[in-house]
């Protein structure tokens, strides 16, 4: 036992991010439950009033969303008031509810909005992992731009809405380290809504070598935009969700699709819901047939790929080509008319990764080169790996890149990172116990999580 | 029911098992003790049928067992509790709770707590930095904000380099903070009275030390290498490749002058033992491992070669002033023979490897004659120069010796031939026909006759017959 350092006190891991909540015991290798970030919520019928203003503002993001920018997400800029009724996890925003938002407390990495937070982890601990938190030690994790106004009120949650015993926050950037087994790495996280590159020596974060970008966001947004505008031989596609459509015929590839709607919904349906349900259709298309070219970007070797067959839930199906590489592109190489119609452009991952490098000391260039590691699920493109591999040794020599081939592993990276912390008997040292956070209050945490 | 082995034979009309004479006897009165004995997993019917005679079909039939669980030292199971332990490392009260064994000690303390360590980090008191530690570019505040974080992240450089943000302080560089530091270690260990030997604050000091401006030399070369372009660098390996390639045309060029220097030295200096043979020897079978191994192995075979140059240069000088020097050491220089000197230069060598031999073909004739006349040569004791020229013309006047009285002996046969032939033509002239196609039939025809001839002689005449057929091609020897 003393051989590997375990020593687990059942204590809790709870990775809170842009696409889904994890939450299980420290030591497991896989999170007990995975729960969706996005809730649905309605509207109190006491507070109806806003309704107006919540059309408003859905009309002004739906213009936002048109174009290939990567605006704020739509679903965090209004939330559910704290008496609104949350429908969450598996039966929460995927069931069509009339007149149900859909929201996310998280925005750029980032909890804007702790109104639901405590739900959202309620939901995951009591209802998935149906354990009690008071019995259990949590260890919570942030992402290194995290602030830390934001990390004092997460303690302050879990150590006065859930009464844990004891509470550590750790950062993303480190326990992906950690569950690539490395004290000093250089951490390439491509999540959901963001993009980051953390340099992590002797298993601190180097706050001037982080950066980060919203790059998968306006990927996200790039594949909208392509899904939805015609090209040569196809029309655009109509990304209705399947909650919406009442019946369909099975039609040819490439041929218009033969469906009906649910008239009764179309009317109840809310901009949130629905935006949020084409994303997911876009996500959906986006880790089906969207990949990255290993060597660069090149016409032929685009044409060269085999097509992928992708069927809409209109049933409109069709074969997919070079177009499904373009998006992987986008994380690599960004056009110069792009750039240039689109001052804040997010920075694509070969800026990202040299500005990181020259924020760092050179004699730690070589370090971080050797223990590159690649996490989060928006790296899982087909071929992600190979190109960020090729781009690296195009300007650095002797670089090793760590990606995990395991997809839970490479996912939910962070929280394995945890789980190992956690379970370590020199660990338990760290934890931030109910006693000292009655005793010094919320400067306890920027003391001890450092 | 048991059903006996011979009823089943008899069913079948088989023959008995071993013995075929007494069908009716069961097999189990054999005389028991020889190899009757049922072998485990075979039912007793099954042994009655097959008999004692299939051994390999008996310990395939043999009831599989499964391999012994080991056993993993204690019998009983070992009870584990749920028990909540006490960190020593932690200054609260807080009880988490893990699983122990029961029979563990309670009191035994954190197993972990003992990797919670402390770095010892310098601290100074107000006057010993007021006395020592002034510093036109640090405040005193600052100092302490330093150090602070130097204990905070236990002298992790680039976390403190990272993390240092003074307030209204200049920008620092990692050597600043560094040498901050470390200066004000090493001042503190100089002027606090030390306790232990000198050697351990020697050594001590030695950890402390730190050079600013090497550090930043350093960094500055290392950013300019890195920020080399691609045509640069590529440019770089160009020059650097096309260096290695003259470098290794002009260690080539040298050897083959070396080469030819020796060549050339060896002759005019008329040295045989002169190591230079060996050497090119060397030098060559180095060459082709060098082929294989390529440049780096280069310079290790060259140098030899070009030591080995200066000794044949002394040694030219040698034979003018030594004409004394050589009868003093018993010296004996021998002459070089025009065609000796064509060939490649001979080793140095031990006299007696090259005493002289009769050659292989005439060796034990030769070794005959000499028996006859009652010399033993077959061993020289002492091979001196002399011995061993008189060795040489011994044999050499034994062969020509052979040679004469071989050439006597054919002659002589020549002549018996020639007399018997005339013979026979004074006898018969209806022969002579056949005769003269016999005789103009060559070599084999002619030894084939002579032998027939000679056989009807001594041992020593067959002897000669045997020799025979060789001779031409001796004499040939001879005349050039």
């Amino acid at each position: 036992m003393v051989a590997y350092g375990g020593d687990e006190v059942s204590a809790l891991v709870l990775d809170i991010g842009s696409s889904s909540i994890r939450a299980g015991y420290a030591g497991d290798d896989t999170p007990k439950a995975i729960v969706s970030s996005y809730y649905g919520w309605k509207p109190d019928a006491s507070s109806s009033a806003s309704g107006d203003v919540q059309m408003d503002e859905a009309s002004g993001e739906k213009q936002k969303q048109e174009g290939a920018e990567a605006g704020a997400d739509q679903s965090t800029s209004k939330s559910a008031s704290s008496n609104a009724k949350l429908y969450l996890g598996q039966h929460g925003p995927s069931i069509w509810r009339h007149g149900m938002e859909v929201g996310n407390p998280l925005q750029d990495g980032l909890i804007t909005d702790f109104n639901a937070v405590p739900a959202l982890i309620s939901h995951a601990l009591s209802d998935v992992m149906r354990i009690d938190p008071t019995e259990h030690p949590a260890l919570v994790t942030e992402p290194a731009w995290n602030t830390p106004a934001n990390r004092e009120r997460m303690a302050e949650i879990m150590f006065e809405e859930f009464q844990v015993p004891a509470f550590y926050i750790a950062n993303t950037g480190v326990l992906n380290a950690f569950a690539a087994g490395k004290g000093s790495a250089l951490v390439i996280d491509v999540g959901h809504h963001m993009a980051s590159i953390t340099p992590v020596v002797d298993g601190f974060v180097l706050r001037k070598g982080l950066v980060s970008s919203s790059l998968p966001k306006f990927v996200h947004a790039r594949a909208h935009h392509v899904l939805t505008n015609p090209t040569q031989t196809r029309p655009g596609v109509a990304l209705y969700p399947h909650q919406l459509i009442l019946s369909k015929q099975p039609v040819e590839p490439s041929a218009p699709p033969q469906f009906t709607l649910r008239e009764d919904r179309v009317a109840g349906t809310t901009d949130t819901w629905r935006s949020w349900y084409e994303n997911k259709e876009v996500d959906e298309w986006i880790q089906t047939v969207a990949g990255v070219l290993n060597q660069g970007w090149n016409e032929q070797a685009a044409a060269a790929r085999p097509l992928r067959q992708y069927e809409f839930p209109t049933g409109y199906n069709t074969y997919f080509g070079s177009e499904r590489f373009q998006i992987g592109e986008e994380f690599f190489h960004t056009s110069p008319q792009m750039a240039a119609s689109n001052p804040n452009m997010p920075k694509n991952i070969p800026n990202l990764l040299s500005e990181s490098l020259r924020a760092c000391d050179r004699d730690l260039r070589q370090v971080l080169l050797g223990n590159v590691v690649l996490t989060g699920g928006g790296s899982l493109f087909g071929g992600f790996a190979e190109r960020l591999e090729a781009e690296l040794s195009r300007q650095f020599t002797h670089i090793k890149i760590h990606a995990p081939g395991n997809p839970i592993e490479r996912r939910y990276g962070g929280w394995l990172g945890g789980s190992i912390l956690a379970s370590l008997g020199t660990f338990h040292q760290l934890w931030i116990s109910k006693e000292e956070w009655q005793e010094h209050g919320k400067a306890i945490v920027g003391q001890r999580c450092k | 029911m048991a059903v006996s082995a011979s009823d089943i034979r008899s069913a079948l009309s088989l023959p008995g098992p071993s013995n075929p004479g007494p069908t009716s006897q069961p097999p189990v009165k054999k005389p028991a003790g020889t190899s009757t004995k049922k072998p485990e997993g075979i039912s007793r019917e099954l042994f009655a049928l097959i008999g004692p005679s299939a051994p390999s079909l008996a310990a395939q039939l043999a009831k599989p067992r499964l391999k012994q669980k080991p056993n993993l030292g204690t019998t009983t199971n070992t009870k584990w509790e749920w028990r909540p332990f006490k960190n020593e490392a932690r200054s609260d009260s807080l009880q988490l709770c893990h699983w122990v064994k029961q029979s563990s000690d309670i009191d035994d303390g954190y197993s972990f707590a003992k990797y919670n360590v402390d770095t010892i980090i310098y601290t100074y008191t107000l006057d010993e930095y007021t006395e020592l530690l002034q510093d036109d570019n640090w405040t005193k505040e600052e100092t302490d904000y330093l150090f602070a974080l130097v204990k905070e992240y236990e002298t992790r450089w680039y976390v403190v380099h990272d993390r240092y943000e003074y307030p209204g302080g200049s920008a620092r560089s990692l050597e600043d903070i560094k040498d901050r530091y470390y200066s004000i270690c090493r001042k503190l260990v100089r002027k606090r009275p030390w306790s232990g030997d000198e050697t351990t604050k020697s050594q001590l000091l030695v950890t402390f030390e730190f050079d600013k401006d090497k550090e930043t030399m350093r960094k500055k070369y290392l950013e300019s290498l890195d920020e080399r372009t691609q045509e640069e660098i590529a440019e770089e390996e160009a020059l650097f490749i096309e260096l290695k390639r003259l470098e290794q045309n002009e260690r080539r060029f040298k050897k083959d002058r070396d080469d030819l220097l020796r060549t050339l030295l060896g002759i005019s200096s008329g040295l045989p033992d002169v190591i230079p043979d060996e050497d090119n020897l060397s030098s060559l079978s180095i060459d082709t491992k060098k082929k294989k191994k390529g440049l780096a192995e280069v310079e290790t075979p060259t140098s030899p070669n070009v030591i080995s140059l200066g000794p044949p240069i002394p040694k030219r000088a040698q034979p003018v002033k030594s004409a004394a020097h050589d009868s003093q050491h018993c010296i004996t220089r021998v002459e070089l023979s025009a065609s000796s000197a064509n060939k490649s230069h001979t080793a140095a060598h031990l006299r007696s490897y090259k005493l002289p031999a009769p050659k292989a073909a005439i060796a034990p004739k030769v070794n005959q004659t000499l028996i006859e006349l009652n010399i033993t040569y077959a061993r020289l004791v002492m091979p001196t120069r002399e011995n061993s020229l008189q060795l040489e013309s011994l044999i050499e006047t034994t062969t020509s010796l052979l040679e004469t009285k071989r050439l006597v002996d054919k002659l002589d046969q020549d002549i018996k031939v020639a007399k018997q032939r005339m013979g026979i033509r004074q006898s018969g002239e209806a022969d002579e026909a056949s005769m003269d196609v016999d005789d103009t039939h060559g070599e084999d025809a002619e030894g084939g006759r002579s032998q027939s001839v000679v056989s009807t002689k001594s041992g020593r005449g067959r002897n000669k017959a045997g020799v025979h057929a060789v001779y031409p091609v001796h004499s040939m020897t001879f005349h050039h």
